[in-house]
């Protein structure tokens, strides 16, 4: 089951051309999940910069069929394409929403919930920047603690929402997070969820430099630094099993983040009220 | 049966990378020294890098100049150069044929 790079198919059914910015944590999710997706696969994508630096009807960057729904439907999509493929008797083909943090969390959270609750046969993957990207940075349900947005020049007041927990609460049989930084972690995971024959969901954490305010070229090194300081946690849970798929170093949280110009109202006794908080977490503190 | 999905009804499967506007953005650009991770081919948003005959290519017409790979290349086997700087011309780089 172990993924090797050289395993991996050299063909690049998304990505090459695409219209992102550069260094795009979105895109580089996109090209890793094509890897194990492959080239029988259905994807719909909501209103984002992932449907939107995807092309349009005159070119695209896509190599399968790639559907751009309105804002609150990709799942509902994805539902009546499956229903579709059903009925006409194809069985081999992989039906994917791939939808941000507002497409999946805030915005299109009504037709995701309903189709895990049918168990519709389909993954769908939130990638997650924490802000809604595509119409300049506003705050989502995603948005950390005391982060800044471009709507609010304070940081935000409450915490990020769990989507995790809630779509575990829906008794699915495959949930899982991951993050660009971890290749073969988040590509392993795209394989759980292949073998899944009911709703699998995956949340991916996909750095978005300008709205992180940090310098592209440190977009992996930011999901990487996620991980490791314990604020974003990888793991699986499989028919109601978790396992931790990477532990983390815990280097301190303030690594993370105080390079970021989105923290830099964060004060010191928050940092601090985090790092107590990921310490006893993982149990590695006194406490 | 549908042995053949429909990609875009109106558009060319990948045509976007036959006119990549991205690489006109370009500030500084990487130079392959002797990068032997091939891990840095799963950084590339824009899948510009990939492994031939078990080495890491760079196609430059899809690079869009972000410095990933530079940064992530853990042997330091990639160095962005500058594109262009003005008056003085090109940077010659160090190790490039
Ligand atoms: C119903 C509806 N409301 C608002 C919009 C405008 N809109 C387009 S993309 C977007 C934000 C998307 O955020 P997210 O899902 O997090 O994806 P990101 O752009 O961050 O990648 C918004 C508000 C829309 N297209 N449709
Ligand atoms: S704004 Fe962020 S998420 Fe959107 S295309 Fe640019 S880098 Fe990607
Ligand atoms: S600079 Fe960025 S776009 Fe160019 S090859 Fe490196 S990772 Fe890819
Ligand atoms: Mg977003």
């Amino acid at each position: 089951m172990t993924l090797r790079i050289e395993d991996l198919p050299k063909e690049e059914l998304f990505g090459q051309g695409n219209g992102g910015c550069k260094a795009c944590g979105a895109a580089i999710a996109g090209r890793q999940a094509m890897k194990v997706l492959g080239e029988r696969t259905i994807i719909t994508i909501p209103a984002s910069c992932m449907a939107t630096l995807g092309g349009n009807n005159q070119k695209t960057a896509w190599k399968i069929p790639f559907y751009h729904t309105l804002f609150e439907m990709a799942p509902a999509v994805s539902s009546g394409i499956r229903a579709a493929l059903e009925i006409q008797g194809v069985n081999d083909v992989n039906v994917v929403s791939w939808g941000g943090d507002a497409g999946s969390a805030d915005i299109g959270f009504q037709a995701l919930t309903g189709a895990a609750e049918r168990n519709e046969h389909m993954i769908h993957v939130c990638y997650d920047n924490e802000m809604y990207m595509n119409t300049g940075g506003q705050q989502s349900s995603q948005t950390p603690l005391y982060a800044l947005t471009s709507n609010d020049h304070i940081g935000k007041p409450v915490k990020k929402k769990n989507m995790l927990a809630i779509m575990e609460a829906h008794g699915l049989d495959y949930v899982a997070s991951a993050s660009i930084a971890y290749p073969f972690d988040l590509m392993e995971k795209f394989q759980n969820a292949l073998a899944n024959p009911g709703f699998s969901y995956i949340h991916i954490l996909a750095p978005c430099y300008r709205g992180w305010q940090i310098p592209g070229e440190k977009t992996i090194e930011f999901a990487r630094l996620a991980v490791e300081s314990g604020l974003w946690e990888l793991f699986e849970v499989k028919k109601g099993v978790r396992t931790r798929t990477h532990e983390p170093s815990l280097i301190p949280v303030a690594d993370y983040l105080l390079p970021q110009g989105r923290f830099k109202n964060i004060s010191k006794k928050a940092v601090e009220e985090i790092q107590t908080s990921i310490t006893k977490y993982y149990g590695r503190g006194d406490k | 049966m549908a042995k053949n999905l429909p990609i875009v009804p109106t558009a060319k499967p990948g045509s976007m990378a036959e006119t990549p506007a991205g690489s006109t953005w370009r500030e500084k650009r990487p130079v392959l020294m002797n990068c032997t991770c091939l891990e840095v081919t799963l950084y590339c948003p824009d899948g510009a890098l990939s492994i031939v005959e078990g080495k890491v290519s760079l196609d430059l017409n899809l690079c869009k100049g972000c410095g990933i790979c530079a940064n992530e290349c853990k042997d330091g086997g990639i160095q962005m150069v500058p594109e262009y700087t003005g008056a003085q011309g090109v940077f010659p780089v160090k190790g490039e044929e």
